[in-house]
């Protein structure tokens, strides 16, 4: 079983959820808490049998598809993305496990089956094609999850995530081709396996033009500025279940390509791209952290710190170095944790007052004890305080990319300011003060259905503040070879210098400019 | 003087831009067909002179394709015409607009 | 020992999780007991601690786990107890023992008794992790985890709006800091391998003095954040919106002290940088006489003592700046003890004024509140700096440090301060506890506090007293590991004059304020008197209007930016240029519907008109690729 795992935590979902259309209504939602259980519980076997001394790919799959082309269905997982697979089916199962009322609960679980195997497609796919086909596929639920259960707006949202982010995989997709029929070029056969592309060295103006086509496709997802709007949109009219998958882990896809296609493929073009896309990545951490701090609707905010959080993973990611990229990834799992807990969190007083407008709030924290205490310590993970999940990440990413620039870092490093100026404003106008709107008085605190999905979240958030070690090992294993491979790809001077070389011992790049 | 391939091949572009008038202008749908005709039979023409020019037949032949689907073409045109005819008693190119975007 | 070391630092953090446990329910005494004593077992082990490391001179080091691990960098939980850290922890689980019990009796009546627990036991259990880590990451959990509870104390009564704003206010400005020291910890890795103090302070003498010019900056704005040096100082006067013994706790004895500790801890690396030392006395002497000027004419007790906190961190700055690490390690543990005694008896005050803050309404309380009234007296005489209370020996100190590095400027900054200092702190005791009772014009009621309160309050007052006696044997216990300098003006004559000259201004100053403020004319002012028309006044009552100057240059610009940014950035030009291309395509396409209109003959106009263009087309490119050549000389003669 162990060798086909991740074929089978692929597509076990998605079979079950076919078997799902068979399935009473009354029992489907034990159903798929059941499914979403099972998977958690292979994806946390795959965990266990995992060996985290190994820094490149285990269980391997490899079934040929069109041979004659080089497409093969081959995956594979290693520290890189193991975690998020395992995030992933994590959050599958709390999502369906804290489903409220929703009308059509039948189809919406089914989507989201459907989509946890996208998920784990994207995740640990190793050919483009097969990459690109989850990749696209995942789309799809989202898109009807948001468009059948959002809000007012919910067409032109979900009209708008799909045509954006498909756009943009287009030209990812074309990229893509030109790759295969680089390497086909230069080895005489076709062949879409990420494995064999990184064997490949290109020259530099291929690589930046290739960058570009993949930076394009992977921007959008991210999303990075300016391709971020259509993001606030889809989390403002998608249901809480929507907003929590695409934030925690559909947001993930793009940062994930980064380091698994971009980095190792082309090391040069990173370097030249470097310092761009960290301004870029500032841009995002300081100017999505005002328009948060603008916003009226408590979703907004979050939506909007989400950006500014994506902002430091890719600052992370493109430090080019161990301590970054391994800072980059674990923020992924943390934000995927702390901003997956916080729209849960929104989900919570929306469904009791159907409203996600502060100003409608205001003294929430005497009427709901409970509740406060839990976005209290969720606030504070997202704020970077550390002992919390997300200080690991942010300190490690900011840590990476001091060694490249100083003055960047440095106004990177705003983002502990300017975070916490949103977040805590917003507190303060939910929680703090006296209870002024009578419809709030009476508010019932979190129930259990709620507490089991936000529990684990809490306790995670600092039992992984606390003890990363078990995340940060293997990720750090594999990124290390990512590293190293960038290095002995690299071929400008400027490349080989800002990556370093891990071989001969500690090396310490003294910053240049 | 001597009727050379220049001759037939002028003939043939007269005739074709005659047809191609008929069918941008004809609003009636008998016209449109005999324009049709007018278009198909100048290409006959340059297809059988240049064969002979050539002395391939191969053009000639093709030339009696043309006449056979022209001829097929006319047939189920002019059927579904009497069609139309009978049920919107009109043969207005105008008025047939039930595909319209 | 390594137990004990344990002990001393989980005891407050299982204190906190038992109060958390009982986080929303009713009060329960039982809260307020267990954290006490919790926090009584850590001052028990800390001070064995203290005994050990005295004793033997040794450090306990422990290494608890691994913590962060990524490439190269390796950060795990280690604690050591070594002379400095051993001092911190001895003022903190002191002070926070004393301030508990006495919490007990003054939140009596609070609805949110048992958080109020959690969260103090929490903001100790976060001190001792910043004064007890082996390195500086560690140092930076304690560092957030003590603005965290700050935030959540402040912010205590969560009703009021100026209390939560307050709370907000103290935490951005400190985050504002923390980004400094942040940086910081960067360069300190990149620059050393590592964030261990040893290893990294072992490894600084070997760096360019640039860099260490710059780590010194940095890790200083960090300090001048939490100690609330100027500008980052105006968090710490609205701080005061959270319950008194907070204020006594947090806000006097410890957490606005971790600046000066930090700059203690690594006095190896602002030893090579004498510079940026002599920056940061500059700085706290300056801090010091502005605070002690916002003072004098302030309203507000507890802004009165708030100030002076400020003050007299300054002191420790210019003690540290100056080399003088011990003095200013020396000064921290005093001024730790009678400052929150001060605040406390202000706490006493304030309940049984029902929470009244200014001093010109009450007066003549001394008779009701005795006790208090000798306590906050006897503090602010230590305060004050006079023979032989502990002021005397550790702010005389200072002003002797000064003056033998030859700072003069600096040491007469300092002695006007000191006589600032006696001033204001006579000003608000002598309008409290003397003089007329305009209480009775209110219709209060004072009382006395609680007996357990007082009894609480007593061992802070013994070491007010006589905590100065312990200088000697002090200074050769913490100098194993500063710098042991002695600051002995060598020539008796100017010894004599200067010390005895000090305590004559000091007393001056002290009678003053009696006599001014003890007088049967004093009101409560009205805004009418010259003094509060005067300029000065205006200057110094709004705080040399630099709050003001921050909500209307920065606060207000931000939030406006913000909207700007959204409203207009974001939503007019970002999101108008992509849903601009759509609609550019959906126009497009909503035009070239009429090709499609169903009509025979424009469709096959338009299918003539495309065989025409195609037609065309290749004609085109046939004649040009025939022509290529001449069409390639033509365009090179043209310069293409």
């Amino acid at each position: 079983m162990l060798d086909n795992i991740l074929s089978i935590l692929v597509f076990f979902p998605a079979i079950a959820a076919i078997f799902g259309f068979a399935v009473a209504k009354d029992s489907i939602r034990a159903y798929g808490v059941a499914v979403a259980f099972i998977e958690f519980a292979l994806s946390l076997l795959l965990w266990f049998s995992f060996d985290s001394s190994v820094s490149g790919m285990q269980f391997m799959e490899m079934v040929p598809l069109v041979p004659a082309f080089g497409i093969n269905y081959i995956l594979g997982v290693d520290g890189i993305s193991l975690f998020i697979v395992i995030l992933a089916s994590f959050f599958t199962m709390i999502g369906i496990a804290s489903l409220g009322e929703t009308k059509n609960v039948k189809n919406m679980i089914i989507s989201l089956l459907f989509l946890q195997m996208t998920m784990a497609g994207v995740f640990v796919a190793l050919d483009a094609i097969v990459f690109y086909v989850f990749w696209e596929l995942s789309l799809v639920p989202m898109l009807y999850i948001i468009g059948a259960w959002g809000g007012p707006l919910r067409i032109y949202a979900s009209v708008k995530f799909f045509l954006y982010t498909f756009t943009g995989s287009l030209i990812m997709l074309v990229g893509m081709l030109f790759m295969a029929y680089f390497y086909y070029q230069a080895t005489g056969t076709w062949s879409f396996a990420f494995l064999e592309w990184y064997r490949l060295i290109l020259p530099e103006t291929f690589q930046l033009w290739l960058f570009g086509a993949f930076f394009i496709g992977f921007a959008i997802k991210v999303p990075m500025f300016p391709f971020h709007t259509w993001l606030p949109y889809a989390h403002g009219q998608a249901p809480t279940i929507g907003s929590v998958i695409l934030a925690a882990i559909l947001l993930k896809m793009g940062t994930y390509a980064f380091i698994r296609l971009s980095l190792p493929m082309f090391p040069d073009a990173s370097v030249f791209f470097m310092f761009p896309i960290a301004i870029i990545a500032i841009i995002m951490i300081i100017y999505t952290a005002m328009v948060a701090y603008a916003q009226e609707d408590i979703k907004q905010v979050v939506a909007y710190s989400s950006i500014s959080h994506m902002g430091v993973i890719i600052l992370g990611t493109f430090a080019l170095n161990v301590e970054g990229i391994t800072g980059s990834i674990f923020l992924m799992i943390a934000h995927g944790v702390v901003s997956g807990a916080l729209f849960l969190l929104v989900g919570v007083i929306y469904d009791r007052r159907h409203t996600k407008m502060m100003a409608e709030f205001g003294g929430l924290a005497s009427v709901m004890p409970r509740y406060a205490t839990i976005f209290g310590i969720m606030l504070m993970a997202s704020v970077g305080l550390p002992l919390t999940i997300n200080f690991v990440g942010e300190f490690l990413s900011l840590l990476g990319f001091y060694q490249q620039s100083h003055i960047l870092t440095l106004l990177a490093g705003i983002a502990i300011i300017v975070g916490a100026i949103y977040m805590l404003s917003a507190y303060k106008k939910m929680f703090f003060g006296e209870v002024t709107n009578e419809e709030n008085r009476n508010l019932p605190d979190v129930n259990k259905r709620e507490l089991v999905a936000l529990v684990p979240l809490v306790l995670i958030t600092v039992w992984l503040g606390v003890y990363p070690k078990p995340l940060l090992d293997p990720i750090s294993n594999s990124v290390k070879s990512v590293v190293q491979l960038m290095h002995d790809k690299a071929i400008s001077e400027e490349a080989k210098t800002r990556i370093p070389n891990l071989m001969d011992g500690v090396t310490r790049v003294k910053e240049t400019n | 003087m001597e009727i050379g391939l220049n001759h037939y091949l002028v003939l043939s572009t007269i005739l074709f831009s005659i047809g191609l008038v008929g069918v941008m202008r004809r609003k009636n749908l008998l016209m449109l067909f005999f324009a049709t005709e007018i278009l198909l039979n100048s290409v006959n023409i340059s297809f059988a002179a240049i064969s002979h020019f050539y002395g391939d037949l191969t053009g000639q032949m093709f030339a009696f394709f043309v006449i056979a689907i022209a001829a097929s073409e006319v047939a189920v045109g002019l059927g579904l015409l009497i069609v139309w005819h009978k049920r919107h008693n009109a043969i207005d190119l105008d008025l047939m607009s039930t595909m319209k975007g | 020992m390594e137990l004990l070391l344990y002990t001393a630092l989980f005891a407050p953090l299982v204190g906190s999780l038992f109060a958390a446990l009982f986080g929303a329910s009713p009060k329960t005494l039982v809260t307020g007991v267990v954290t006490s004593l919790l926090l009584g077992v850590s001052l028990v082990a800390s001070t064995i601690l203290l005994i050990f490391v005295i004793t033997s001179g040794q450090f306990v080091h422990v290494e608890m786990m691994t913590w962060i691990t990524a490439g190269d960098l390796y950060i795990p939980f280690g604690f050591i107890v070594d002379q400095i850290s051993v001092t911190m922890m001895m003022v903190v689980t002191l002070v926070s023992t004393v301030v508990h019990v006495y919490a007990i009796g003054y939140m009596d009546h609070d609805k949110g008794f048992n958080r109020f627990f959690s969260w103090l036991s929490a903001f100790v259990f976060s001190m001792m992790v910043l004064v007890m880590s082996d390195n500086f990451a560690g140092l930076f959990i304690g560092w957030e985890g003590v603005g965290l509870c700050s935030w959540g104390l402040i912010g205590f009564w969560y009703q009021k709006e100026s209390a939560t704003w307050a709370a907000n206010e103290a935490f951005i400005m400190n985050r504002i800091a923390d980004l400094g020291m942040l940086i910081g910890i960067f360069l300190i890795y990149w620059n050393t391998g590592t964030l261990q103090y040893h290893e990294a302070f072992a490894a600084m003498p070997a760096l360019e003095n640039a860099t260490l010019v710059w780590i010194g900056i940095f890790l200083f704005v960090g300090a001048m954040g939490k100690s609330a040096q100027f500008p980052l100082h105006t968090w710490l006067a609205d701080a005061m919106e959270g319950p008194t013994p907070v204020s006594a706790l947090i806000h006097a004895a410890t957490m606005v002290t971790a600046g000066v500790y930090l700059v203690i801890r690594s006095h190896e690396l602002y030893a090579l940088i004498p510079n940026v030392g002599l920056f940061i006395a500059s700085l706290g002497a300056f801090v010091a006489i502005f605070a002690a000027s916002m003072a004098l004419v302030n309203r507000d007790i507890k802004r009165v003592i708030a100030y002076s906190t400020l003050s007299q961190l300054g002191y420790m700055f210019v003690a540290a700046g100056l080399g003088a690490y011990w003095v200013a390690l020396f000064h921290l543990m005093a001024h730790a003890f009678f400052k929150a005694l001060l605040f406390l008896g202000a706490g006493n005050v304030m309940h049984a004024m029902d929470s009244e803050l200014d001093p010109f309404k009450m007066g003549g309380l001394g008779k009701k509140m005795k006790v208090t009234m000798i306590m906050m007296t006897l503090a602010s005489v230590a305060l004050a700096g006079i023979y032989p209370f502990a002021g005397f020996f550790s702010k005389d100190l200072i002003l002797e440090a000064a003056f033998v590095e030859q700072h003069y400027i600096i040491y007469t900054v300092l002695l006007v301060t000191a006589g600032l200092t006696a001033f204001y702190s006579f000003r608000i005791i002598a309008l409290i506890f003397h003089g007329e009772e305009r209480y009775k014009l209110f219709g209060f009621h004072p009382h006395e506090a609680y007996k357990f309160m007082l009894v609480a309050m007593s061992p802070l007052l013994l070491l007010a007293i006589i905590a100065g006696s312990f200088k000697l044997s002090y200074f050769e216990m913490v100098t194993n590991l500063l710098p042991a300098i002695e600051y002995h003006i060598h020539h008796p004559l100017t010894y004599w004059v200067i010390t005895l000259g000090t305590q004559l201004f000091v007393i001056a100053a002290i009678f003053f304020a009696y006599k001014k403020y003890m007088s049967k004319s004093v009101k409560v002012p009205d805004g009418t008197s010259a003094m509060e028309k005067s300029f000065f006044y205006k200057l110094l009552i709004n705080q040399y209007y630099i709050p003001r100057f921050y909500e209307e240059y920065l606060v207000k610009p931000y939030r406006e930016l913000s909207c700007v940014f959204w409203k207009h950035v974001d939503q007019k030009v970002v999101d108008a240029t992509v849903d601009g291309i759509a609609n550019v395509i959906y126009i497009t396409g909503e035009n070239s519907r009429e090709m499609q209109s169903g009509n025979l003959s424009t469709m096959l106009k338009w299918m003539v008109a495309g065989l025409v263009a195609l037609l065309s087309l290749a004609v085109v490119f046939g004649l040009a690729t025939r022509h290529s050549d001449k069409i390639m000389l033509i365009l090179s003669g043209l310069g293409v």
